[in-house]
């Protein structure tokens, strides 16, 4: 990881050198080991502070979103699942992709700082694992699907495709007043405060359904109602738009299991599309499917 | 800056509206029309209310911080209201005999003791004469007790004048008074003046000798006017503004509508430029 | 003095929760909070009075996350407000933290104070006993002592508890106190114990000076960048014990419904958004520097003391690693 940090830091020493970017986002330490945080370093002398490490879990495709509206020229760095973040915003438009130069980290799958900062907070009774984090023995995807520059050599996914939807299955099993009830159960906890949308990288919209209020779309009563709508309109908004990187899940305060929705979506639009997921490439004017209308569009669910 | 309290008033449930009964609606302007309330059996207004104090108007849709307008004795209470926004398109709706919602009073409203004696110089833009006119009739209803009166009024266009009636003929009959009145673009049927708030002001040039200004409008005018003032030797303590900011429980609770420490709803909503001095810059 | 055995904790719980509804901090499934003793789920739940903390302050004891505040009829040119929902039942939180019961104490100032009483706080306020854990062993995030929070002595306590191992020290404070004493005094000992030895603070915070210096920083560059990492979530403010914004909504059908109000959070564009689309803290910058100079000047300006607890939620839960606690630092680090 430390030779990774360094090939990091000489490239964006390098770019700014080459005055080819005014801006590097990546990742800087935070007070302890285990916490990082997103990083912009604007700077040659910056770029000391740029780091990977075993916690450098942050998807950087969502600090990229923050310069839709800038000029500046971006370099960034990006795992697999960051990469596909990237894919998705230049499938949106948010970004050009003639403003980035980005360089590809292969990931070996990271912990999960935030179940470190719960250990050590001395919140928890039972200590957390911190192994690999799920979303990292999830991934499909530890490789870049994009880049301008590779650092480090290529890994392999860590899990076989077959069991990928097995909790999903699982649920697709239950009746469907089971499954109702374990959704209402789930969601009930949910206590709004929105992280899980703020940190999805295919959360895109300038305004979200959820902040109109003129009309208000959805309530802001933490009931099950609310709760359900919210978290029902804002999966299915990212059907065929979800990139598995599992911030969402991983942020939840309340420990709902978000990446169960949208694994669900993704299956269902793989089978009804028949397409590649969410961010896997980027061709130039590809959208995704709920992005489009064909007149070939599957409709035996209407 | 010392707490303004609730007048020693005890309003048990703060949060809870009155409902009272719109008597009249006066279409002001294209989107701005007047709706006058008072109590469902006909038994005076809800509560009493200062100039440039504030009341929560409410339909089922929901609730928005409106300035008084004025208050007519004991016979109603006028809120000029713009239609912006979700509550407001929903009042814009509504016939006489409508039950609508409100509560307050709130915020502290204008000095009209401390600028007793004072010539009064009044500074609108736009709906920005709806708080002032309270003060404005006031002064009226007080002749005596103030100098000179300059008006200074202007809109984007003739339609958007609102109050013209008194603009254009109540006003200018009142002694020792002045009233300017100006619009943005020239307009065929157009006799007055054209042009901004901030530079008209400055040709006029009303002297700063013991006077008050007193002004309300968008942010970008009363920014404008400011500089302005300051220019034609206006002090800190001679100039008077209304701040806005988005508000839900009007009582200093729900947060939103802060400026540093204070909070407009219940702080402000009237403020000498001298206090405005001392906030963050966010106004 | 009076000791409570831990053997008669869960009597001593039934006993109050035969007049009062009991909040206590459990571990719930997945759920980390304060909840009523009458859920606990013996086998299931977690009694977590041992623990440090829960994530879940118990502020919404007193500020339910949502709370219906009056009922509305609508027809025709009618409108009657059928119902107000002021909420006195007696309640009693159980176990709370220093840190928590001040941050109750800081939604007194706010809804008791300044002109107005808000009466749907005013009303579960009054009806709410506070039963403090008095806390001996600070954990690492914690620096309640510099947010003018007594860990051992909570002041707005009803009564105080002191783990000594095996029992509590049950240490009556307030009229209230002796009201929930009295439902237990049959469980209740009298005997020598001595209380523990608190332990040092592990993290040093110095606030000292701080809310004057941010007086003449709001436009310091220092916001830039302590705010790039934010995201504007609102998970700080909702598991924080003394943030306490909230909004009024309204949810009809067709001609009934009600308004209630519900807790709203300064990170979102949506707060500030006025009708006309202005917004005054429209950039993420501004929301978060709002956010703590609430916390850090403004609170204290206007109520003379900071509207942090020193609990150190948010930098557990913060996914971007904001920490208010190095947020301080660089304060009174910055020219």
């Amino acid at each position: 990881m430390k030779e990774i940090t360094n090939k990091i830091q000489a490239i964006a020493a390098r770019l700014f050198d080459e005055g080819k970017i005014d801006v590097f986002l990546a990742w800087e330490k935070g007070e302890l080991d285990f916490q990082t945080k997103a990083y912009a370093a604007w700077n040659k002398d910056d770029v000391q502070n740029i780091i990977f490490n075993e916690y450098t879990i942050y998807n950087t495709a969502n600090t990229l979103l923050k310069f839709r509206d800038t000029h500046e020229r971006i370099g960034i760095a990006v795992k697999g699942c960051d990469s596909r973040g990237v894919v998705r915003l230049l499938e949106d438009l948010q970004i050009k992709r003639d403003r980035l130069y980005i360089v590809g980290i292969p990931c070996p799958g990271l912990k999960d700082p935030l179940a470190a900062a719960r250990n050590y907070g001395g919140f928890n009774q039972v200590k957390e694992e911190e192994g690999l984090a799920k979303k990292c023995l999830e991934c499909i995807q530890p490789n870049p699907v994009i880049y301008d520059e590779l650092v480090g050599p290529e890994q392999v996914p860590r899990q076989p495709l077959g069991e990928r939807f097995a909790k999903v299955k699982e649920l697709e099993q239950m009746s469907a007043d089971e499954r109702y009830d374990f959704w209402e159960k789930t969601l009930s906890t949910c206590i709004r405060c929105y992280a899980c949308r703020q940190v999805c990288v295919a959360c895109d919209c300038r305004t979200c359904i959820f902040d109109e209020m003129k009309p208000q779309w959805v309530g802001r009563e933490i009931s099950t109602t609310d709760n359900m709508m919210y978290h029902l309109v804002k999966h299915a908004h990212m059907a065929g738009r979800c990139i598995e990187c599992g911030e969402c899940e991983r942020v939840c305060p309340v420990n709902i299991p978000l990446m169960l929705l949208n694994q669900k979506l993704i299956k269902d639009v793989g089978k009804l599309y028949d397409g590649p997921e969410a961010g896997m490439q980027y061709v130039e004017g590809n959208k995704p499917p709920l992005s489009v209308y064909r007149a070939d569009d599957p409709d035996s669910f209407l | 800056m010392s707490v303004q309290d609730n007048k020693g008033v005890i309003i048990e449930q703060p949060l809870v509206p009155t409902i009272v009964e719109t008597i009249d609606i006066i279409d002001r302007t294209p989107d701005v029309k007047s709706f006058l309330v008072r109590n469902t059996d006909g038994s005076g207004v809800p509560f009493q209310v200062a100039p440039g104090q504030c009341a929560m108007i409410s339909l089922p849709v929901g609730e928005a911080m409106i300035s008084c307008t004025w208050q007519e004795e004991q016979e109603y209470l006028e809120f000029a209201i713009k239609r912006v926004g979700l509550l407001t398109d929903e009042l814009h709706q509504i016939e006489v005999g409508q039950k609508i919602g409100v509560r307050g009073p709130y915020g502290n409203g204008f000095p009209v003791e401390a600028c007793k004696g004072k010539d009064m110089v009044f500074i609108a833009g736009g709906i920005g004469l709806a708080p002032l006119r309270s003060f404005i009739k006031y002064c009226f209803k007080n002749r005596a007790d103030y100098g000179k009166i300059t008006i200074l009024y202007g809109s984007r266009s003739q339609a958007d004048l609102c109050f013209k009636e008194e603009l254009f003929d109540l006003w200018p009959k009142e002694p020792n008074t002045e009233v300017f009145v100006t619009i943005d673009n020239a307009e065929p049927d157009w006799n007055g003046h054209v042009g901004f708030v901030p530079a008209y002001l400055e040709e006029l040039n009303p002297s700063s000798a013991g006077a008050i200004a007193v002004v309300c409008g968008p942010p970008i005018m009363i920014k404008f006017v400011l500089q302005s003032l300051e220019k034609m030797g206006y002090s800190d303590d001679q100039v008077i503004t209304t701040l806005e900011m988005r508000m839900k429980c009007g009582i200093g609770k729900c947060g939103r509508c802060n400026i540093g420490s204070e909070f407009i709803c219940l702080d402000g909503p009237v403020y000498y430029l001298r206090q405005l001095r001392d906030l963050p810059p966010e106004w | 003095m009076k000791v409570l055995s831990k053997s008669k904790l869960s009597a001593a719980l039934d006993n109050l929760s035969q007049q009062n509804e009991v909040f206590v901090p459990m571990q719930k499934g997945t759920q980390s909070g304060y909840f009523t003793w009458k859920s606990f789920a013996e086998g299931q739940d977690e009694l977590r009075l041992e623990a440090l903390n829960v994530y879940q302050s118990p502020k919404g004891v007193v500020l339910p996350q949502t709370e219906k505040m009056y009922g509305i009829q609508s027809q025709g040119v009618e409108i009657n407000i059928d119902k107000t929902y002021e909420d006195d039942h007696p309640t009693i939180i159980f176990g709370a933290r220093a840190c928590d019961v001040k941050g109750i104490l800081a939604m007194d100032e706010v809804f008791l104070t300044r002109g107005y009483e808000d009466s749907f706080y005013k009303a579960r306020r009054s009806a709410n006993t506070i039963i403090a854990n008095a806390c001996y062993a600070p954990g690492p995030n914690c620096f309640c002592n510099a947010m003018d929070v007594n860990s051992v002595d909570p002041a707005g306590a009803d009564v105080i508890l002191r783990d000594i191992g095996d029992s509590f020290i049950w240490e009556v404070k307030t009229p209230k106190g002796d009201a929930a004493t009295a439902l237990i005094s049959g469980l209740l000992e009298e005997k020598d114990a001595k209380a523990p030895t608190p332990q040092p603070f592990q993290r040093q915070v110095e606030y000292e000076g701080v809310a004057e210096k941010l007086k003449g920083m709001f436009e310091h560059p220092i916001w830039d960048k302590l705010s790039q990492p934010c995201i504007n979530c609102g998970m700080c403010t909702y598991v924080c014990p003394s943030c306490y914004c909230f909004d009024i909504q309204v949810k009809m059908w067709g001609d009934h419904g009600y308004r209630f109000r519900t807790w709203d959070s300064c990170m979102f564009e949506e707060y500030t958004r006025e009708a006309g689309g202005g917004n005054p803290r429209g950039a993420s910058k501004e929301r978060f520097r709002q956010r703590f100079l609430h916390k850090l000047e403004f609170f204290t300006e206007r109520y003379g003391t900071p509207l942090c607890t020193g609990c150190g939620r948010c930098m557990i839960v913060c996914p971007t690693d904001v920490n208010i606690v190095r947020i301080i630092d660089a304060v009174k680090e910055a020219d």
